[in-house]
């Protein structure tokens, strides 16, 4: 077997797992802390994407400035959303929970096809987008590069947040007993606000390195929602440390397929999913 | 909740099947519905049929979803036993001589066996776990199908698939527009029969003791067993039955379509369909998945004529909502009406209490 393709795979499977710790890190909250099924949450991650790319069209502006902006719009419009609709369904059904972050999807959705309409767009004159470098057979894009750093720097303070500052502890409080957490006097409901907004920030986040990485439509949100789900329940519900192993493994597994096997581009996503079938079916078999 | 549990013990031994009765009238207006359509809209009801047609479609894929979620397992693989049908007769349609329509059986069989064979292995998953293995399974199967060789299943291209139906065209008898209208007026009788098949599967289930089995199984299937009810038996039974109707379905449209593929026939949209029109409707019930899929075939038309463009915006906006204002569906906003103009308190029904509602914890 080739080597150096070998290692060219694993490096572009490391890269890209950043992006999917990313915006799997952002759902892993949602869920972990207020127990929401978000179906909309790839949304977020898509509405991310085209702020940035408005951003620059109308101003210029960098993608990595884009990413000061985009994150605090994104946090006020998952926090609008949760204001309006979210607080109504934290004790409703997980069906309920589903439909209605499903329906905010489709709005989401159909809005950014309307304002930014159906066709890929792309950030693509931005100077670093072509470069890169050759290290041992092995070629490194800046790109892929610099938003693996970024968001490793990115998850790596949602960690700090959550284990050492006290919102993360009340976070977590929150997410462990709601009850004693409302006992010892946090607001429980303020709490879940910034959770969910943190989320979507997280998930805009992401979206402005997918505008510079992909070409992205409107509609890459929802494929986006699933992988995040497959990773977030490859981790387990609720493990937000898990995450960043589970992305690794799907990223890799997902690089490899497409680097060594020849047509491997059409297995990549059954790969992708197979992993996670696999994965849990055999977990189930174990508990038990 | 008392008074409930008196009532039912005080039933009579006789029952008049209202239920059979209102299947069997609904099943005498449907069969004139196309005719119905043509006296009234003229050359229009082209347009009409196929929007009656739709949403016989979603009733059946919302009902056979309903049916298995009876069990409290929230499938997202019914795209995939939508796709092993309309596969299933694809392929016999390309490899055999025999009659078209044996494609429907069979498409329903394979849609069976897949079932099974996902239902044995994910018996252990619950909820989101369950959910998001059987997505996974839906498009490893995708992948699969996209993997066979060309010369069986075409690859990323699919395959083209003969109608069932042919009306011939008599000049001077009929114009133009009747030939599409005859047609649509075929499929539109099937789909009349698969749906009224899922019904009588669907009132069987609830009429029997079955339901209570369900119902067990879906609130606490630890305490199920220990009940003597037998999970896994059951939950492949309703797996079964469910994917039986979904694989009719995926066979008929096939033909109805004119072709299959892996990215539209495995299509997400099957599945969300699915799921959504019964929560919209009113779960656990026969009759609310139907409503719901009459409503929102209606709605969805409604809002793109009067949009057009971003008319999906609309869409998303009944669903949430519908979410906020009545979390019980359409049947519970008609149910708590009829309770109150009784004079009764709010229901009280167990089968009806929310699924899935959480402990507070």
């Amino acid at each position: 077997m080739d080597l150096s393709l070998l290692l060219q795979g694993i490096v572009s499977g490391v890269l890209a797992s950043g992006l999917y710790a990313l915006v799997s890190v952002g759902l892993a909250l949602a869920i972990g802390v207020i127990g929401i099924i978000n179906f909309a949450h790839g949304e977020f991650f898509m509405i991310g994407a085209f702020l940035a790319y408005q951003l620059f069209v109308s101003f210029g502006a960098d993608p990595v400035l884009s990413l000061f902006f985009v994150a605090p719009g994104l946090f006020l419009i998952g926090a609008v959303i949760y204001r309006s609709s979210i607080q109504y369904v934290l004790k409703a059904p997980e069906l309920n929970q589903m439909l209605l972050t499903f329906g905010i999807g489709i709005i989401l959705q159909n809005l950014a096809l309307v304002i930014w309409g159906g066709d890929p767009v792309s950030i693509s004159n931005v100077p670093y987008r072509s470069v890169g470098w050759q290290i041992a057979g092995v070629s490194v894009g800046a790109v892929p590069l610099f938003s693996f750093l970024i968001s490793l720097v990115i998850v790596g303070g949602l960690y700090y947040v959550l284990l050492r500052t006290r919102l993360g502890r009340a976070m977590r409080a929150v997410a462990q007993n709601r009850t004693g957490a409302s006992l010892v006097g946090l607001e429980v409901n303020r709490i879940y606000l910034i959770a969910f907004a943190l989320s979507a920030a997280l998930a805009g986040l992401g979206g402005v390195m997918i505008a510079v990485i992909q070409s992205p439509t409107p509609t890459v949100g929802f494929a986006f929602t699933l992988k995040a789900f497959a990773i977030v329940v490859l981790a387990g519900l609720g493990n937000i440390r898990g995450i960043v192993w589970a992305s690794l493994a799907v990223a890799l597994s997902e690089s490899l397929v497409a680097t060594l096997v020849p047509d491997g581009d059409v297995l990549r996503n059954a790969v992708f999913f197979a992993i996670i079938f696999i994965v849990l079916i055999a977990r189930s078999r174990r508990v038990a | 909740m008392t008074s409930n549990r008196r009532s039912t013990e005080r039933r009579p031994a006789l029952q008049v099947p209202f239920d059979l009765i209102a299947v069997a009238a609904a099943a005498t207006l449907l069969y004139f519905v196309p005719e119905l359509l043509k006296l009234v809209f003229d050359k229009a009801s082209v347009s009409y049929l196929s929007l009656v047609t739709n949403a016989l479609t979603l009733a059946i894929l919302a009902l056979s979803w309903d049916i298995l979620a009876r069990t409290g397992q929230l499938s997202l693989a019914h795209a995939a036993f939508f796709g092993a049908g309309a596969y299933a007769t694809a392929i016999l349609g390309k490899l055999t001589g025999w009659p078209l329509w044996l494609g429907i059986p069979f498409g329903g069989v394979v849609a069976v066996v897949l079932a099974l064979l996902l239902g044995s292995v994910t018996l252990r998953l619950r909820g989101i776990y369950f959910a998001i293995a059987t997505l996974a399974f839906t498009e490893v199967l995708r992948a699969v199908v996209q993997q066979l060789p060309t010369a069986i299943a075409g690859g990323s291209a699919g395959i083209n698939i003969s109608p069932l139906f042919r009306p011939t065209f008599v000049p001077g008898e009929m114009d133009r527009w009747e030939i599409a209208f005859t047609r649509n007026e075929h499929y539109f009788l099937v789909y009349a029969g698969i749906l009224l098949f899922t019904i009588l599967i669907s009132i069987y289930l609830q009429r029997s003791r079955l339901r209570s089995a369900f119902t067990a199984i879906r609130t606490n299937e630890e305490v199920a067993a220990v009940m003597g009810v037998y999970p896994a038996g059951h939950k492949l039974l309703a797996f079964a039955l469910s994917s039986l109707v979904v694989g009719f379905l995926g066979a008929v449209q096939a033909h109805r379509i004119g072709s299959v593929s892996p990215d539209s026939t495995f299509g997400i949209g099957t599945t969300v369909f699915a799921l959504v029109t019964p929560i919209f409707g009113g779960l656990y019930t026969t009759l609310g998945p139907i409503i719901g899929a009459g409503v929102l075939a209606g709605v969805e038309e409604t809002l793109k004529r009067t949009f057009q463009e971003g008319y999906l915006i609309g869409y998303g906006l009944v669903l949430v909502l519908s979410i906020l204002f009545m979390p019980r569906g359409i049947l519970g906003v008609i149910n708590g009406l009829v309770k109150r103009l009784r004079g009764e308190g709010p229901p009280a029904d167990p089968d009806h209490e929310l699924p899935g509602e959480r402990d507070s914890e």
